[in-house]
Protein backbone atom coordinates (compact mmCIF):
# COMPACT_ATOMS: atom_id res chain seq x y z
CA UNK A 1 0.00 0.00 0.00
CA UNK A 2 2.59 2.42 0.99
CA UNK A 3 6.04 2.51 -0.71
CA UNK A 4 9.56 4.01 -0.21
CA UNK A 5 8.58 5.09 3.23
CA UNK A 6 12.01 4.89 4.84
CA UNK A 7 12.80 7.23 1.69
CA UNK A 8 9.84 9.62 2.86
CA UNK A 9 11.03 9.94 6.46
CA UNK A 10 14.66 10.24 5.50
CA UNK A 11 13.13 13.57 3.31
CA UNK A 12 12.27 15.26 6.31
CA UNK A 13 14.56 17.23 8.09
CA UNK A 14 13.45 16.91 11.34
CA UNK A 15 14.52 13.13 10.93
CA UNK A 16 18.01 13.87 10.81
CA UNK A 17 17.67 16.25 13.90
CA UNK A 18 15.09 13.64 15.54
CA UNK A 19 17.71 10.18 15.13
CA UNK A 20 21.04 10.02 15.33
CA UNK A 21 21.26 6.66 16.66
CA UNK A 22 19.28 4.63 19.39
CA UNK A 23 21.08 2.93 22.73
CA UNK A 24 17.24 1.88 24.07
CA UNK A 25 17.90 3.59 27.43
CA UNK A 26 14.67 4.25 28.20
CA UNK A 27 15.31 8.47 29.26
CA UNK A 28 12.42 9.38 26.94
CA UNK A 29 9.66 7.13 27.86
CA UNK A 30 10.59 8.01 31.54
CA UNK A 31 10.19 11.52 31.32
CA UNK A 32 7.68 11.52 28.68
CA UNK A 33 4.29 12.60 30.39
CA UNK A 34 2.05 10.66 27.59
CA UNK A 35 3.75 7.23 28.64
CA UNK A 36 2.46 7.85 31.81
CA UNK A 37 -1.37 8.18 30.93
CA UNK A 38 -1.42 5.68 27.71
CA UNK A 39 -0.01 2.63 26.31
CA UNK A 40 3.03 5.05 24.87
CA UNK A 41 6.78 3.94 24.38
CA UNK A 42 8.64 6.78 22.59
CA UNK A 43 11.90 4.39 22.58
CA UNK A 44 10.61 1.66 20.95
CA UNK A 45 8.98 4.00 17.95
CA UNK A 46 12.58 5.75 17.74
CA UNK A 47 13.76 1.94 17.69
CA UNK A 48 11.15 1.26 15.21
CA UNK A 49 11.86 3.78 12.69
CA UNK A 50 15.91 3.16 13.35
CA UNK A 51 15.02 -0.68 12.20
CA UNK A 52 13.84 0.86 9.13
CA UNK A 53 11.16 -2.12 8.86
CA UNK A 54 8.69 -0.90 6.34
CA UNK A 55 5.78 -3.00 7.43
CA UNK A 56 6.54 -1.59 11.02
CA UNK A 57 6.50 1.73 10.18
CA UNK A 58 3.27 1.41 7.99
CA UNK A 59 1.74 -0.32 11.58
CA UNK A 60 3.14 2.99 12.69
CA UNK A 61 0.95 4.85 10.55
CA UNK A 62 -1.84 3.41 11.26
CA UNK A 63 -1.66 3.40 14.50
CA UNK A 64 -2.89 5.05 17.38
CA UNK A 65 0.62 5.31 19.35
CA UNK A 66 1.70 8.58 17.27
CA UNK A 67 -0.95 10.61 18.28
CA UNK A 68 -0.33 10.59 22.01
CA UNK A 69 2.70 12.37 21.84
CA UNK A 70 2.31 15.71 23.30
CA UNK A 71 4.86 17.28 21.42
CA UNK A 72 6.18 18.84 24.90
CA UNK A 73 9.48 17.50 23.67
CA UNK A 74 10.79 16.96 27.03
CA UNK A 75 12.52 13.75 25.42
CA UNK A 76 14.63 16.45 23.70
CA UNK A 77 16.34 17.61 26.92
CA UNK A 78 17.59 14.37 28.42
CA UNK A 79 18.38 12.19 25.51
CA UNK A 80 21.79 11.20 26.26
CA UNK A 81 22.48 10.61 22.15
CA UNK A 82 20.92 13.98 21.40
CA UNK A 83 17.94 12.56 19.53
CA UNK A 84 14.62 13.46 20.00
CA UNK A 85 12.00 11.19 20.08
CA UNK A 86 8.86 14.02 19.64
CA UNK A 87 10.65 14.91 16.52
CA UNK A 88 10.82 11.62 14.53
CA UNK A 89 6.62 11.46 16.03
CA UNK A 90 5.70 15.12 14.04
CA UNK A 91 7.85 13.10 10.76
CA UNK A 92 5.80 9.77 11.49
CA UNK A 93 2.52 12.27 11.85
CA UNK A 94 2.91 14.35 8.50
CA UNK A 95 3.12 10.54 6.63
CA UNK A 96 0.73 9.32 8.00
CA UNK A 97 -1.49 12.45 7.39
CA UNK A 98 -0.03 12.56 3.34
CA UNK A 99 -0.64 9.14 2.99
CA UNK A 100 -4.05 8.94 4.49
CA UNK A 101 -2.85 5.86 6.51
CA UNK A 102 -4.49 8.06 9.57
CA UNK A 103 -7.71 7.30 8.53
CA UNK A 104 -7.16 3.61 10.05
CA UNK A 105 -6.80 4.11 13.95
CA UNK A 106 -9.02 6.08 16.09
CA UNK A 107 -7.12 8.74 17.30
CA UNK A 108 -5.73 9.21 13.64
CA UNK A 109 -8.93 9.92 12.68
CA UNK A 110 -9.55 12.90 15.19
CA UNK A 111 -7.14 15.03 12.70
CA UNK A 112 -10.12 15.97 10.65
CA UNK A 113 -11.86 17.71 14.00
CA UNK A 114 -8.57 19.08 14.75
CA UNK A 115 -8.16 20.84 10.93
CA UNK A 116 -11.83 21.98 11.67
CA UNK A 117 -11.11 23.29 15.04
CA UNK A 118 -7.92 24.40 15.83
CA UNK A 119 -7.13 24.42 11.49
CA UNK A 120 -9.69 26.55 10.58
CA UNK A 121 -9.67 29.01 14.33
CA UNK A 122 -5.99 29.94 13.15
CA UNK A 123 -6.72 31.20 9.83
CA UNK A 124 -10.16 32.66 10.63
CA UNK A 125 -9.42 34.54 14.31
CA UNK A 126 -5.08 34.29 14.18
CA UNK A 127 -5.94 32.32 17.30
CA UNK A 128 -5.84 28.35 17.75
CA UNK A 129 -8.07 28.53 20.37
CA UNK A 130 -10.41 31.69 20.91
CA UNK A 131 -13.01 31.94 22.73
CA UNK A 132 -15.69 31.89 20.90
CA UNK A 133 -14.75 28.75 19.39
CA UNK A 134 -14.96 27.08 22.70
CA UNK A 135 -18.44 26.61 22.32
CA UNK A 136 -19.60 25.08 25.83
CA UNK A 137 -22.32 22.52 23.94
CA UNK A 138 -18.97 20.72 22.55
CA UNK A 139 -16.72 21.18 24.88
CA UNK A 140 -18.79 19.74 28.35
CA UNK A 141 -15.08 19.39 29.40
CA UNK A 142 -14.46 22.89 29.96
CA UNK A 143 -17.55 22.30 32.83
CA UNK A 144 -19.26 24.99 34.27
CA UNK A 145 -17.21 27.60 35.09
CA UNK A 146 -16.29 27.82 31.21
CA UNK A 147 -19.70 28.17 30.49
CA UNK A 148 -19.93 31.19 32.83
CA UNK A 149 -17.07 32.63 31.62
CA UNK A 150 -18.57 31.76 27.71
CA UNK A 151 -21.66 33.43 28.59
CA UNK A 152 -20.16 36.79 30.29
CA UNK A 153 -17.46 36.70 28.28
CA UNK A 154 -17.30 40.38 27.38
CA UNK A 155 -16.78 41.54 30.81
CA UNK A 156 -14.66 38.77 31.72
CA UNK A 157 -12.16 39.76 29.88
CA UNK A 158 -12.40 43.25 30.42
CA UNK A 159 -12.06 42.86 33.74
CA UNK A 160 -8.60 41.14 33.02
CA UNK A 161 -7.91 44.27 30.94
CA UNK A 162 -7.67 41.97 27.69
CA UNK A 163 -8.90 43.56 24.34
CA UNK A 164 -11.06 41.26 23.25
CA UNK A 165 -11.85 40.77 19.39
CA UNK A 166 -10.66 44.96 19.97
CA UNK A 167 -8.59 46.86 17.96
CA UNK A 168 -5.57 48.10 18.82
CA UNK A 169 -3.39 46.41 21.17
CA UNK A 170 -3.91 43.72 24.31
CA UNK A 171 -4.30 40.61 24.81
CA UNK A 172 -7.25 38.74 22.63
CA UNK A 173 -7.12 41.46 20.11
CA UNK A 174 -8.53 41.34 16.87
CA UNK A 175 -5.85 40.20 14.38
CA UNK A 176 -6.05 42.48 11.29
CA UNK A 177 -6.91 41.01 7.77
CA UNK A 178 -3.37 41.95 6.94
CA UNK A 179 -2.15 40.10 8.81
CA UNK A 180 -4.93 37.35 8.46
CA UNK A 181 -3.50 37.32 4.80
CA UNK A 182 -0.43 37.11 5.52
CA UNK A 183 -0.80 33.85 7.76
CA UNK A 184 -2.63 32.12 5.36
CA UNK A 185 0.28 32.74 2.63
CA UNK A 186 2.36 31.30 5.25
CA UNK A 187 0.04 28.46 5.28
CA UNK A 188 -0.06 28.18 1.74
CA UNK A 189 3.29 28.34 0.99
CA UNK A 190 4.45 25.77 3.43
CA UNK A 191 2.33 23.13 2.42
CA UNK A 192 -0.41 23.70 5.69
CA UNK A 193 -3.15 24.08 3.63
CA UNK A 194 -2.68 21.15 1.13
CA UNK A 195 -2.16 19.11 4.24
CA UNK A 196 -5.36 20.43 5.65
CA UNK A 197 -7.19 19.46 2.02
CA UNK A 198 -4.77 16.15 2.01
CA UNK A 199 -6.60 15.27 5.76
CA UNK A 200 -10.34 15.81 4.51
CA UNK A 201 -9.74 14.12 1.67
CA UNK A 202 -8.71 11.47 2.95
CA UNK A 203 -11.49 11.66 5.93
CA UNK A 204 -14.23 11.96 3.10
CA UNK A 205 -12.93 8.30 1.79
CA UNK A 206 -13.64 7.30 5.04
CA UNK A 207 -16.78 8.53 5.66
CA UNK A 208 -18.07 7.56 2.47
CA UNK A 209 -16.68 4.13 3.40
CA UNK A 210 -18.34 3.83 6.44
CA UNK A 211 -21.52 5.18 4.51
CA UNK A 212 -22.16 7.83 5.92
CA UNK A 213 -23.38 9.86 3.05
CA UNK A 214 -26.13 12.09 1.64
CA UNK A 215 -29.01 11.08 -0.73
CA UNK A 216 -26.15 11.27 -3.79
CA UNK A 217 -23.74 8.80 -2.24
CA UNK A 218 -21.80 11.32 -1.26
CA UNK A 219 -19.52 11.60 1.76
CA UNK A 220 -21.54 13.49 4.88
CA UNK A 221 -19.12 15.34 7.08
CA UNK A 222 -22.08 16.38 9.51
CA UNK A 223 -22.52 12.86 9.93
CA UNK A 224 -18.52 11.98 10.08
CA UNK A 225 -18.31 14.52 12.83
CA UNK A 226 -20.59 12.88 14.75
CA UNK A 227 -19.14 9.95 14.57
CA UNK A 228 -16.05 11.01 15.31
CA UNK A 229 -16.89 12.98 18.59
CA UNK A 230 -18.78 9.59 19.69
CA UNK A 231 -16.05 7.37 18.52
CA UNK B 1 71.58 4.69 30.40
CA UNK B 2 72.27 4.44 34.17
CA UNK B 3 72.86 8.26 34.04
CA UNK B 4 69.73 9.15 32.96
CA UNK B 5 67.37 11.17 34.61
CA UNK B 6 63.01 10.94 34.36
CA UNK B 7 60.71 12.71 35.93
CA UNK B 8 57.27 11.22 36.75
CA UNK B 9 53.94 13.47 36.99
CA UNK B 10 51.85 12.23 39.40
CA UNK B 11 51.94 10.18 42.72
CA UNK B 12 49.24 8.14 42.50
CA UNK B 13 49.38 4.57 41.63
CA UNK B 14 50.62 4.59 37.86
CA UNK B 15 53.20 7.46 38.84
CA UNK B 16 54.52 5.20 41.86
CA UNK B 17 54.88 2.13 39.96
CA UNK B 18 56.62 3.14 36.81
CA UNK B 19 58.60 5.34 38.93
CA UNK B 20 59.79 2.22 41.17
CA UNK B 21 60.30 0.15 38.21
CA UNK B 22 62.42 2.83 36.56
CA UNK B 23 64.53 3.43 39.57
CA UNK B 24 65.04 -0.45 40.00
CA UNK B 25 66.28 -0.52 36.49
CA UNK B 26 69.16 2.06 37.71
CA UNK B 27 68.07 5.31 36.22
CA UNK B 28 67.07 8.55 38.61
CA UNK B 29 64.08 9.33 39.01
CA UNK B 30 62.61 11.73 40.55
CA UNK B 31 58.31 11.15 41.14
CA UNK B 32 56.65 14.92 41.47
CA UNK B 33 53.24 15.08 43.65
CA UNK B 34 51.17 18.40 43.76
CA UNK B 35 49.52 16.51 47.31
CA UNK B 36 51.38 16.64 50.66
CA UNK B 37 51.36 12.11 50.20
CA UNK B 38 51.33 9.69 47.41
CA UNK B 39 48.31 7.38 46.68
CA UNK B 40 46.26 10.11 44.33
CA UNK B 41 42.49 8.89 44.32
CA UNK B 42 42.88 5.76 45.68
CA UNK B 43 43.62 7.73 49.81
CA UNK B 44 39.45 8.00 49.75
CA UNK B 45 38.46 4.61 48.67
CA UNK B 46 37.37 1.99 50.83
CA UNK B 47 37.67 -1.57 48.93
CA UNK B 48 38.37 -2.27 45.68
CA UNK B 49 36.61 -4.48 43.10
CA UNK B 50 36.32 -7.40 42.42
CA UNK B 51 38.39 -8.82 45.75
CA UNK B 52 37.45 -6.61 48.33
CA UNK B 53 40.68 -5.81 49.17
CA UNK B 54 42.07 -2.55 50.84
CA UNK B 55 43.55 0.17 48.41
CA UNK B 56 45.70 1.26 51.82
CA UNK B 57 47.62 -1.77 51.51
CA UNK B 58 48.47 -1.22 47.96
CA UNK B 59 49.23 2.06 48.47
CA UNK B 60 51.80 1.41 51.24
CA UNK B 61 53.18 -1.35 49.16
CA UNK B 62 53.73 0.94 46.20
CA UNK B 63 55.28 3.85 48.63
CA UNK B 64 57.80 1.06 50.13
CA UNK B 65 58.79 0.01 47.18
CA UNK B 66 59.25 3.46 45.81
CA UNK B 67 61.46 4.48 48.53
CA UNK B 68 63.14 1.29 48.37
CA UNK B 69 63.79 1.90 44.66
CA UNK B 70 65.77 5.06 45.56
CA UNK B 71 63.42 7.67 43.96
CA UNK B 72 63.24 10.94 44.81
CA UNK B 73 59.93 12.07 46.04
CA UNK B 74 58.42 15.63 45.49
CA UNK B 75 55.38 16.73 47.31
CA UNK B 76 53.37 19.26 47.37
CA UNK B 77 54.14 20.73 43.77
CA UNK B 78 52.51 20.98 40.65
CA UNK B 79 53.84 20.97 37.34
CA UNK B 80 52.43 23.19 34.69
CA UNK B 81 55.19 23.12 31.65
CA UNK B 82 57.13 21.10 30.13
CA UNK B 83 59.94 22.80 28.09
CA UNK B 84 62.54 21.23 25.77
CA UNK B 85 65.88 22.60 26.85
CA UNK B 86 68.20 21.00 23.98
CA UNK B 87 67.79 17.15 24.73
CA UNK B 88 66.50 17.41 27.67
CA UNK B 89 63.41 18.65 29.55
CA UNK B 90 63.08 21.52 31.67
CA UNK B 91 59.32 21.27 33.94
CA UNK B 92 58.52 24.46 35.45
CA UNK B 93 56.54 23.88 39.26
CA UNK B 94 54.99 26.11 41.34
CA UNK B 95 57.12 29.05 43.24
CA UNK B 96 59.64 28.71 40.32
CA UNK B 97 60.60 25.47 40.82
CA UNK B 98 62.47 23.50 38.37
CA UNK B 99 63.20 20.07 37.15
CA UNK B 100 65.25 18.79 34.55
CA UNK B 101 64.67 15.25 32.87
CA UNK B 102 65.90 13.22 29.71
CA UNK B 103 62.95 11.86 29.82
CA UNK B 104 58.67 12.48 31.37
CA UNK B 105 55.85 10.29 32.03
CA UNK B 106 52.74 12.40 32.44
CA UNK B 107 50.77 9.93 35.04
CA UNK B 108 48.69 13.14 36.17
CA UNK B 109 45.49 10.87 36.58
CA UNK B 110 41.74 11.52 35.90
CA UNK B 111 38.98 13.73 37.34
CA UNK B 112 35.82 12.24 38.87
CA UNK B 113 32.90 13.53 36.25
CA UNK B 114 30.93 16.27 38.26
CA UNK B 115 27.79 15.07 39.16
CA UNK B 116 26.16 18.91 39.72
CA UNK B 117 26.20 19.38 36.24
CA UNK B 118 23.65 16.43 35.91
CA UNK B 119 21.37 18.54 37.51
CA UNK B 120 17.93 16.39 36.77
CA UNK B 121 19.80 13.90 39.10
CA UNK B 122 19.64 16.07 42.30
CA UNK B 123 23.39 16.02 43.20
CA UNK B 124 24.09 18.67 45.63
CA UNK B 125 20.35 19.65 45.76
CA UNK B 126 18.84 16.77 47.18
CA UNK B 127 21.07 15.48 50.76
CA UNK B 128 19.97 11.63 50.11
CA UNK B 129 21.23 11.64 46.39
CA UNK B 130 25.61 10.76 47.13
CA UNK B 131 28.44 9.61 44.09
CA UNK B 132 29.91 6.20 44.27
CA UNK B 133 33.16 8.64 45.39
CA UNK B 134 30.92 9.75 48.51
CA UNK B 135 30.21 6.32 49.69
CA UNK B 136 34.10 5.29 49.65
CA UNK B 137 34.73 8.11 51.93
CA UNK B 138 31.77 7.59 53.61
CA UNK B 139 32.24 4.31 54.24
CA UNK B 140 36.22 4.86 54.79
CA UNK B 141 35.66 7.47 57.42
CA UNK B 142 32.39 6.20 59.10
CA UNK B 143 31.94 2.52 57.90
CA UNK B 144 28.83 2.65 57.65
CA UNK B 145 26.07 4.10 55.31
CA UNK B 146 23.24 6.57 56.52
CA UNK B 147 20.83 8.81 55.03
CA UNK B 148 20.75 12.49 55.87
CA UNK B 149 18.20 11.62 58.77
CA UNK B 150 20.70 9.34 60.12
CA UNK B 151 18.86 6.65 59.45
CA UNK B 152 19.86 3.16 58.08
CA UNK B 153 18.56 3.03 54.72
CA UNK B 154 15.91 0.59 53.46
CA UNK B 155 15.71 1.15 49.53
CA UNK B 156 18.79 2.06 47.48
CA UNK B 157 19.40 3.22 43.77
CA UNK B 158 22.29 2.65 42.07
CA UNK B 159 22.48 4.74 38.98
CA UNK B 160 25.27 3.56 36.16
CA UNK B 161 26.33 5.03 33.49
CA UNK B 162 25.99 9.13 35.20
CA UNK B 163 28.37 11.79 32.90
CA UNK B 164 29.18 8.55 30.86
CA UNK B 165 27.69 7.48 27.34
CA UNK B 166 26.12 10.65 27.60
CA UNK B 167 26.23 13.27 24.72
CA UNK B 168 24.45 15.98 26.91
CA UNK B 169 27.56 16.25 29.33
CA UNK B 170 29.89 15.77 26.41
CA UNK B 171 31.05 12.43 27.56
CA UNK B 172 30.54 10.03 25.38
CA UNK B 173 32.76 7.59 25.95
CA UNK B 174 32.23 4.37 28.65
CA UNK B 175 33.96 4.96 32.18
CA UNK B 176 34.53 1.13 32.14
CA UNK B 177 34.50 0.55 35.86
CA UNK B 178 31.59 2.42 37.03
CA UNK B 179 29.54 -1.05 36.62
CA UNK B 180 31.67 -2.97 38.23
CA UNK B 181 32.09 -0.44 41.16
CA UNK B 182 28.41 -0.33 41.12
CA UNK B 183 28.14 -4.10 41.74
CA UNK B 184 30.78 -4.41 44.37
CA UNK B 185 28.77 -1.29 46.71
CA UNK B 186 25.42 -2.80 46.12
CA UNK B 187 26.84 -6.47 47.45
CA UNK B 188 28.60 -4.35 50.01
CA UNK B 189 25.44 -2.68 51.12
CA UNK B 190 23.60 -6.05 51.37
CA UNK B 191 26.35 -7.17 53.91
CA UNK B 192 26.25 -4.68 55.99
CA UNK B 193 22.02 -3.51 55.69
CA UNK B 194 20.85 -7.14 55.02
CA UNK B 195 17.07 -6.02 54.82
CA UNK B 196 17.88 -2.97 52.73
CA UNK B 197 16.38 -3.24 48.83
CA UNK B 198 19.14 -2.36 46.28
CA UNK B 199 18.16 -1.47 42.89
CA UNK B 200 21.10 -1.06 39.86
CA UNK B 201 19.57 1.00 37.07
CA UNK B 202 21.71 0.39 34.07
CA UNK B 203 22.05 0.44 30.29
CA UNK B 204 24.45 -2.29 29.52
CA UNK B 205 26.11 -4.06 32.22
CA UNK B 206 29.86 -3.66 30.92
CA UNK B 207 31.63 -6.60 33.17
CA UNK B 208 34.45 -7.40 31.39
CA UNK B 209 37.11 -8.48 34.33
CA UNK B 210 37.58 -12.01 34.37
CA UNK B 211 35.73 -12.51 37.68
CA UNK B 212 33.11 -9.68 37.23
CA UNK B 213 30.32 -11.44 35.95
CA UNK B 214 30.60 -14.13 38.95
CA UNK B 215 30.50 -10.72 40.97
CA UNK B 216 27.08 -10.15 39.06
CA UNK B 217 25.98 -13.63 39.86
CA UNK B 218 26.81 -13.17 43.26
CA UNK B 219 24.98 -9.97 43.63
CA UNK B 220 21.79 -11.30 42.11
CA UNK B 221 21.94 -14.96 43.69
CA UNK B 222 22.69 -14.47 47.09
CA UNK B 223 22.31 -10.72 47.97
CA UNK B 224 19.05 -10.35 45.81
CA UNK B 225 20.27 -6.89 43.87
CA UNK B 226 17.87 -6.55 41.67
CA UNK B 227 19.19 -5.13 38.26
CA UNK B 228 16.62 -2.95 36.32
CA UNK B 229 17.12 -1.98 32.83
CA UNK B 230 16.87 1.70 32.18
CA UNK B 231 18.18 5.04 32.70
CA UNK B 232 17.62 7.16 35.39
CA UNK B 233 15.75 10.80 33.94
CA UNK B 234 15.50 12.54 36.75
CA UNK B 235 14.87 12.15 40.55
CA UNK B 236 12.96 14.85 43.02
CA UNK B 237 13.26 15.11 46.85
CA UNK B 238 9.99 14.34 48.18
CA UNK B 239 8.87 15.93 51.67
CA UNK B 240 10.22 12.99 53.99
CA UNK B 241 13.75 13.48 52.67
CA UNK B 242 13.42 10.37 50.32
CA UNK B 243 14.12 10.05 46.75
CA UNK B 244 11.58 9.60 43.71
CA UNK B 245 13.06 8.50 40.67
CA UNK B 246 11.95 7.49 37.14
CA UNK B 247 12.97 5.24 34.50
CA UNK B 248 11.85 3.25 31.66
CA UNK B 249 11.82 -0.66 32.82
CA UNK B 250 12.83 -1.13 28.97
CA UNK B 251 12.99 -4.94 29.28
CA UNK B 252 8.95 -4.19 29.81
CA UNK B 253 8.73 -1.79 27.67
CA UNK B 254 6.90 0.58 30.86
CA UNK B 255 7.99 3.87 32.87
CA UNK B 256 8.41 3.20 36.46
CA UNK B 257 8.75 5.08 39.22
CA UNK B 258 10.09 4.54 42.66
CA UNK B 259 10.69 5.66 46.11
CA UNK B 260 14.31 5.36 47.74
CA UNK B 261 15.85 6.54 50.51
CA UNK B 262 19.04 7.11 49.22
CA UNK B 263 20.53 7.33 45.66
CA UNK B 264 24.68 6.31 44.53
CA UNK B 265 25.37 7.75 41.10
CA UNK B 266 28.18 6.23 39.96
CA UNK B 267 30.18 8.87 38.27
CA UNK B 268 32.49 8.17 35.61
CA UNK B 269 35.91 9.11 34.95
CA UNK B 270 37.15 12.37 32.62
CA UNK B 271 40.38 13.75 31.58
CA UNK B 272 42.27 15.00 34.53
CA UNK B 273 42.60 18.73 35.02
CA UNK B 274 46.50 19.10 36.07
CA UNK B 275 46.76 16.91 32.45
CA UNK B 276 44.98 19.15 30.41
CA UNK B 277 47.09 22.44 32.18
CA UNK B 278 50.08 20.08 30.43
CA UNK B 279 48.30 19.62 27.26
CA UNK B 280 47.75 23.18 26.48
CA UNK B 281 51.18 24.15 26.70
CA UNK B 282 52.83 21.49 25.54
CA UNK B 283 51.11 20.66 22.38
CA UNK B 284 50.67 17.40 23.79
CA UNK B 285 47.60 15.68 21.23
CA UNK B 286 44.54 14.06 22.63
CA UNK B 287 41.83 11.71 21.89
CA UNK B 288 38.28 12.31 21.12
CA UNK B 289 37.58 11.91 24.55
CA UNK B 290 40.06 14.10 25.87
CA UNK B 291 42.41 12.04 27.35
CA UNK B 292 46.16 11.33 25.85
CA UNK B 293 46.78 10.55 22.49
CA UNK B 294 48.74 7.14 22.28
CA UNK B 295 51.04 7.28 18.60
CA UNK B 296 49.76 3.75 18.20
CA UNK B 297 46.72 2.82 20.63
CA UNK B 298 47.93 -1.13 20.36
CA UNK B 299 51.99 -1.41 20.11
CA UNK B 300 53.02 2.57 21.85
CA UNK B 301 49.99 3.01 24.08
CA UNK B 302 52.38 4.92 26.78
CA UNK B 303 54.05 7.21 23.93
CA UNK B 304 52.50 10.19 23.59
CA UNK B 305 52.82 12.95 20.43
CA UNK B 306 55.91 14.46 22.02
CA UNK B 307 58.98 12.12 21.78
CA UNK B 308 60.35 11.48 25.02
CA UNK B 309 57.51 12.36 26.83
CA UNK B 310 55.51 9.43 28.06
CA UNK B 311 52.49 8.55 29.93
CA UNK B 312 50.98 6.18 32.06
CA UNK B 313 47.23 5.23 33.73
CA UNK B 314 44.05 7.01 33.94
CA UNK B 315 46.13 10.25 31.73
CA UNK B 316 45.53 7.57 28.47
CA UNK B 317 41.72 6.39 29.06
CA UNK B 318 40.01 4.92 32.34
CA UNK B 319 41.54 1.99 33.69
CA UNK B 320 40.73 -0.41 36.95
CA UNK B 321 43.84 -0.37 39.45
CA UNK B 322 45.10 -3.16 38.48
CA UNK B 323 45.68 -2.22 34.48
CA UNK B 324 46.88 0.87 35.78
CA UNK B 325 49.52 -0.51 37.39
CA UNK B 326 50.43 -2.64 34.42
CA UNK B 327 49.94 0.16 32.49
CA UNK B 328 52.75 1.70 34.61
CA UNK B 329 55.42 -0.90 33.94
CA UNK B 330 54.43 -1.25 30.23
CA UNK B 331 55.47 3.14 30.07
CA UNK B 332 58.85 2.07 32.25
CA UNK B 333 59.33 -0.52 29.47
CA UNK B 334 58.63 1.78 27.01
CA UNK B 335 61.12 5.06 28.83
CA UNK B 336 63.87 2.12 28.91
CA UNK B 337 63.73 1.53 25.15
CA UNK B 338 63.51 4.97 24.22
CA UNK B 339 67.07 5.38 26.46
CA UNK B 340 68.31 2.08 24.81
CA UNK B 341 67.25 3.32 20.99
CA UNK B 342 67.50 7.02 20.94
CA UNK B 343 69.95 7.90 23.57
CA UNK B 344 73.02 5.61 23.36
Amino acid sequence: MYSDLNQRLKADVRLEEGLQACMNCGICTAICPAAEFYEYDPRSIAITVQSGNEEKIAALLEGDTIWYCGQCMSCKTRCPRNNCPGLIISVLRKLSQETGAFIKSRMGRQQYLIVKTIGANILRFGYCVHPNSLVPATHPEQGPVWRWIYENMHEVYAAVDANLDGDGPGAMRKISPTDLDELHQIFEVSGGLKLYQTIEYFSQLKAVEMGLTDTNGKADMEKYTQYLLNE
Amino acid sequence: MNNKHVAVIGGGIAGMEAASVLARQGLKVTLIEKQANTGGKLNDWDHLFPDFSSPDELVSSLATKTKDSGVNTVYNTEISRIERAGKRFELRANQDVRFYADAVLVASGFNVFDATIKEEYGYGLFGNVITSVDFEKRMKKHGQLRTIQGTAPKRVAIIHCVGSRDAKVGNTYCSKVCCITGIKQAIEISEMLPDCEVFCFYMDLRLYGSTFDSLYLQAQKRHKIQFIRGRLSEAAERADKSIQIKAEDTLQGRPLRMTVDMVILLVGMEPGASTSQLIQKNQMTVDENGFLKSTNMHCARNQSTQEGIFMAGTAICPMAVNETIENARSAATEIIHFFENHRP
